[in-house]
Formats: structure tokens, sequence, C-alpha cells
């Protein structure tokens, strides 16, 4: 469960990033944050991150009050977290099981574990034959599955995933699409921010919407429709 | 800490300094070069301070005393001079034992001439030889027994013992003050090659941030890189040393035969009881001093 209470995030300059948000996350949502830059979607990734803390208010994450998480204890919040970028970010120089082998032993995991996980993950991200293959030789889809099968292998209770289609065409953006969303069906809380309005309309999940740090919207199986008012896409 | 994180840790270390051939290279180098100097500033002060000691146990002060004292007074003095920090052993020889010493020296092959003197002609030359522990202190030493009631002269040697412990000394600041400035040197190149592979591998650190390594997990390749470093670039010029070491000492003396007779040089086990934990020790410390402290500056977790 994720509770943001009356957040706020100032920078030094300029107007606050995130101005008195109120949001609640239950465990197992499927939830999409849009908006467009500027409005505060990657302030809100990097509080829940505990990259930045906010200036005032309070977030609580699985019961764990971030403002009193001790810097030494982040590394534990974020295994709680596994993330997902729109550039996939995985490395150059490791193949594909290596790469999410890689998440495992960053948590100290035992070679077995990561023997019994790491195939798992190739299988549920439909890339078991490609584990040899090195991240150039793979597709945007690909590479993109095998990010999500980096964050899912230590297990997280929430999946945070940032423009994960961005770089993507139609095609292979459904195709992660509907694998996030057999993710959350396993039981897996899944944040994602995007801007891809087809997507967010035809998936008729809960939609947050979010201007200039404030939330403007929150809809239950919303479309994207609302949100054109103040999102210029 | 589990054993897979330390083996990661090591491998990832490695790899690092092959990544970063360069910079690993010439830390190495740097590193080489100030044990090597370290290595040779402590073998020629060792044997120095070994020559100096040797030639210090010869360095010693006759003391002679007035016409006419007693064996008291002797005594007395004897007690005084033993009293002083810097005296090593003190040996009194009589005026009977003088004599005999002087009749074995000299009229060994002709006893006869002895027999023509009535009375001990060195009567008045009863003595203590005393050891100067401490050569620096021997002028003190003198003073002080010359101060003495009953004393009538004292023999030493100032000129040896002054320019012995100078040099010593000079030797001694030298090498410290070059060592230092290669100390810096040293931790300055391999701070910088782990800056450069903190910057080769940002995303990798910061993929493992996310992912929730710890501090230790993302640091520990780092330090052992600066570790490996250091070690080898301690092992190369301690194992150059070694053979160098006798290769040298054997030259010197056969150039300098004349030498053979007054000084003695210390065999290599002797210079690598303390050259090889110090080489290493020091190697090491650089290549942690060195990583730590590109670590804290550029690896914010």
């Amino acid at each position: 469960m994720i509770e943001l209470r009356d957040v706020s995030k100032s920078y030094q300059q300029g107007a606050p990033a995130i101005n008195h948000i109120n949001l609640k996350i239950e465990k197992g949502e499927f939830v999409f944050i849009v908006g467009n830059s500027g409005s505060g979607k990657s302030t809100m990734i990097k509080l829940l991150m505990k990259e930045l803390d906010p200036t005032a208010g309070k977030i609580v994450i699985n019961g764990q009050d971030l403002s009193t998480l001790k810097r030494r204890r982040i590394p534990k919040l974020r295994r709680m977290i596994g993330v997902v970028f729109q550039d996939f970010r995985l490395l150059k120089d490791r193949s594909v099981y290596d790469n999410i082998a890689f998440a495992e032993k960053v948590v100290g995991a035992s070679s077995r574990t990561i023997r019994r996980r790491v195939p798992q993950m190739l299988n549920l991200v439909g890339l078991s034959e490609k584990y040899r293959s090195f991240p150039k030789e793979l597709s945007g889809g690909e590479q993109q599955r095998v990010a999500i099968a980096r964050a899912l292998v230590n297990n997280p209770s929430i999946l945070l995933a940032d423009e994960p289609t961005g770089n993507l065409d139609p095609k292979n953006s459904w195709e992660i699409m509907k694998l996030l969303e057999e993710v959350n069906r396993r039981g897996t809380t899944v944040l994602v921010v995007t801007h891809n309005r087809e997507i967010v309309d035809a998936m008729q999940k809960r939609v947050v919407t979010m201007n200039k740090g404030i939330i403007v919207s929150d809809e239950q199986k919303g479309g994207h429709y609302y949100a054109d008012k103040y999102v210029s896409l | 800490m589990r054993i897979s994180t330390l083996a990661y840790s090591i491998k990832q270390g490695i790899k690092n300094i092959f990544r970063n051939r360069f910079f690993s290279l010439a830390s190495i180098g740097t590193i080489a070069a100030c044990i090597f100097l370290l290595g040779i500033f402590y073998s020629i002060v060792t044997n120095f301070t070994h020559i100096v000691e040797q030639a210090e146990d010869q360095v010693s002060v006759t003391v002679f005393f007035n016409e006419g004292i007693t064996q008291e007074q002797i005594d007395a003095i004897g007690a005084d001079i033993r009293a002083q920090k810097a005296v090593g052993e003190v040996s009194f020889t009589s005026a009977e034992e003088a004599w005999e010493q002087f009749k074995a020296d000299y009229f060994a092959k002709n006893p006869e001439l002895a027999e023509g003197f009535s009375s001990n002609p060195l009567a008045k030359s009863a003595s203590y030889t005393v050891q100067v522990k401490d050569v620096e202190k021997q002028s003190e030493l003198v003073a002080h027994i010359e101060g003495l009631d009953g004393v009538r002269q004292v023999n030493y040697s100032a000129r040896t013992a002054n320019t012995l412990s100078d040099v010593g000394r000079l030797a001694g600041y030298i090498s410290v003050a070059i060592i230092a400035v290669l100390l810096g040197v040293g931790i300055f190149l391999i701070s910088n090659t782990i800056v450069v592979g903190i910057s080769v591998r940002k995303e990798e650190i910061n993929i493992m941030k996310y992912i929730g390594a710890t501090d230790f997990f993302v640091r520990a390749p780092f330090v052992v890189e600066g570790l490996l470093i250091g070690l080898v670039g301690a092992t190369i010029p301690l194992v150059a040393i070694y053979y160098l070491y006798s290769e040298i000492i054997s030259y010197v003396m056969k150039q300098f035969s004349g030498l053979t007779n007054i000084v003695s040089f210390l065999p290599v086990g002797t210079i690598f009881q303390v050259l090889l934990p110090l080489g290493l020790g020091v190697g090491a410390g650089i290549g942690l001093v060195g990583s730590i402290m590109s670590i804290r500056k550029h690896l914010k977790v």
C-alpha cells in the first residue's frame, strides 16, 4: 500500500514540483499516472524511491513511514519496489540472463535461488529462448521485458514503471502493457507513469492525472479524456 | 557478509583493474616506485644504523685517576659512571693488569726486558673503560666524568661519534621526506583511477541503487580494486629488492674489499622481516586510502 498525505516538494527555485498531494493506492491496484512534463510525475517517483525527501507531508509505503526511514535502510525500501524505465537501463556488457541475475546478486541471493528464479522470470516475460542474447541483439520491446523481469525477480510488492512504452512502437507497447497487467493479476501493485493516451483509454484502469504539482483528477476505470483539458499531448 | 557477495566484489574489483588498464598501470607504477624507494631507503638506513651500532660498540671512553687515589674513591667514581644512562659496560683495569697487558702486547718475545722494571711503570694507569651506548650522548658523558672528583683524564674520540650520528639522522630525514611525497602521489593516482572506474560504471551503479543495493555492495568492488592495485604495486618492488639486495651487497664488498673488516651488512632475511610487512602494508594502505577517498566523494548512494 502506498499513501501520500499532504505531500509537498519544493526545489530551491520556481513553483513547488508537488503541492499538497493526497493519494492512496491499495495493495494489488493497477494505476496510471498521467500528466505533461513539469506536472510533478518524476518528482513523485523520486519521492517514492526516497531519492528525494518531501519538504512537507508524509509518505507511507507498506506501513513504512519514509520520513523516519534511516538512510542505511533505503535499500530495504527499494527492494520492495521494482522499477522499469523508458530507456530500459540494461547492462550492455551482460547477457539477458546475467542482467536478471545481477538484480539478485545485488540483494545477496544465493546462487541456488538465482538459478531457480531467473528462468521463472524469463518464462514470465516470454524470453526463455533468448537468455544468452545481449541487449543490443534484442528489439526495444524485448529489452523492456528483460527490464521487467529484472524488476520483478526479487519479488517486490510494487512495480513502478516510468514511461515504459515511451521508446516502443504500438505493437510492442501493447505487449508490454499486457505483461504489466499479467504481473498485476499475480498480485503486484503496478504504477505506470505514461503519456500513451490510447493505452490509458483502452485499459480502463484507475487514472490519476497530475498538472503543475497537484492531482487534478483521480478516476476509477478512467479514460484519458478528462486529462485532455489539462494535458496537451 | 555473504560469501557470494565477497566473491562478487573481488571479481568486479579485478574486472575494474583490467577495464581501466591505463590508469591501473599508472597507479601500480607509482606505488611500485614508492615502495621501491621505501625499500631502498629502509635497507640503507637499517644497514647504516647497524654499522653505526657496530661502531658504537667500539666507541669507548677511558677514565684515568689522580695520583694517590684510594680504592674507595675509585669505586665511588665507578658507581657514578655506571649510574649514567648512556653507559653500557664498564670495566676496571688495575695498574697491575695494565702492566700485564702491556707486557703481553710489547714484550711477549723478550720477557727478560720486562724484568728490568723493578716497580710497575704503569702504576698510575689504573682505568675504567666505559662503553658508550648512545654515540650522541658521548660528549655530555665525557663532560660529566671529567667533572668527577679524582678523575685525572678522560680519553675519547669525539669526531667519529658526532659525524656518525649526524649522517644517520640526515639520511633518515631525507628518506622520510621523499617517501612522504611518493605516498601522496600514490594516493592521488589511485584515487584518480577509482574515480575513472566509477564514472565508467555510473550507469551500472545507478541501476544497482534502484535495485536496492546497499552502500557496501556498491562500494566494495572499488575498495578491492584499490587494495589490489596497492598490493600488486608493492609486490613488484619487494621482489626486485629481494634479488637486488644480495647482488648489490656482494658487489660493494668486492669493490671495496677494505670494508670487509670494518663493516658488515645485514642479511636480506633480516631486512625483509620488517620490509615485507612494511611494504605490503604501505601498498595496501595507499590503495585503501585512495579508493575510500574517491568513494566518499563520488559514490553517494
